[in-house]
């Protein structure tokens, strides 16, 4: 389900069967790097858009949690930690981050959440047919491990 | 001069008839194009997208066919693709179904399912359908899944909107 009215009234209907939220998360940067900061956004939303249409019924997509690269520190950290404990409160079994910032990485096993960390590949270059099988091959993979850690919870 | 001799008032008015009904018919025309033209585009266009699979490539297991159509939201024009699980029934006869499961709109696949390999699987909560896209009692879905109409067209797949079924 999409961060929109009408998917989020069906949510609201619905929750004991959407128990996954998806957050992308954006690493936002002014100046130089500027293009790659765009890119990185194109391709980490494609692929939650992909994923949200594979599995509407369960996912609720968020809006992105955005920051700006130069200030990723602490504060970053912990306003993402705060979004989590407002989501497992709100009943969600699972969450899942998106982003293709390498920072994260590090600071996987602080959040509860499971990271999943894509380095972004530029799309600019690509006709709408390329882009289509390059985030449908690279979906397909997410989605096992959707399923696999759907499985191992029940 | 004839005996039936035309009166001045009386070509004065034939006249007028004449320049009169012109007019009337000039502004009337267009107007009654504009109502019936609803009417008439619907019989023309006809809402079917060209896929790229060919109808004799089809057989009677299921294959994922994609399309792509444009879809206008509020002022953003995008192109949306949608894809359907299409097949061959027993008598030959094309099967289009949609792949959105009737539970809460995940995308449901062929045989994913190891305990059920000929049937459609929904991954979300386990919804199933049996191939004629039935749901499975039992499993989440309450409907079967919808049906894209379809047409054949130079060997082509044609699919129009996909429709709802009845309650199984």
């Amino acid at each position: 389900m999409k961060w929109i009215p009408q998917d989020v009234e069906t949510y609201s209907n619905a929750k004991e069967y959407v128990d996954t939220a998806v957050v992308p998360l954006y690493s936002v940067t002014i100046g130089g790097g500027i293009k790659q900061s765009a890119a990185a956004a194109e391709f980490i939303t494609l692929l939650t858009n992909y994923l949200e249409r594979q599995f509407t019924g369960r996912i609720l997509l968020f809006p992105p949690f955005t920051y700006l690269e130069k200030e990723h520190g602490e504060k970053t950290l912990m306003d993402l930690q705060n979004w989590e404990v407002n989501m497992f409160d709100a009943g969600f079994q699972h969450v899942f981050y998106l982003t293709s910032d390498m920072e994260w990485r590090s600071k996987e096993d602080q959040l509860k959440g499971a990271l999943i960390w894509l380095p972004s590949i530029p799309l600019d270059e690509m006709t709408d047919s390329q882009k289509l099988t390059m985030v449908d091959n690279q979906g397909k993979q997410l989605l096992t491990l959707f399923t696999h850690k759907w499985r191992n919870n029940e | 001069m004839s005996k039936d001799r035309v009166s001045r008032r009386q070509f004065l008015s034939y006249t007028l008839t004449g320049v009169g009904g012109f007019m009337a018919a000039g502004i009337l025309m267009p107007m009654v194009r504009f109502a019936v033209d609803p009417v008439l585009k619907a019989e023309a266009a006809g809402d079917f997208v060209a896929t790229k699979q060919k109808v004799a490539d089809l057989t009677n297991e299921p294959v994922r066919v994609d399309f792509t159509y444009k879809q206008k939201d509020a002022w953003y024009e995008s192109d949306v693709t949608e894809s359907a699980w299409v097949y061959k029934d027993d008598g030959g006869k094309i099967v289009a179904l949609s792949p959105v499961c009737k539970h809460l709109g995940c995308t449901v696949n062929w045989g994913s399912d190891k305990e059920h390999p000929d049937q459609f699987f929904c991954p979300c909560h386990y919804g199933r359908y049996t191939k004629d896209g039935t749901n499975v009692p039992g499993t989440p879905p309450l409907a079967p899944l919808d049906v894209y109409p379809y047409k054949e067209k130079d060997g082509y797949l044609y699919l129009g909107k996909a429709k709802p079924r009845k309650e199984a």
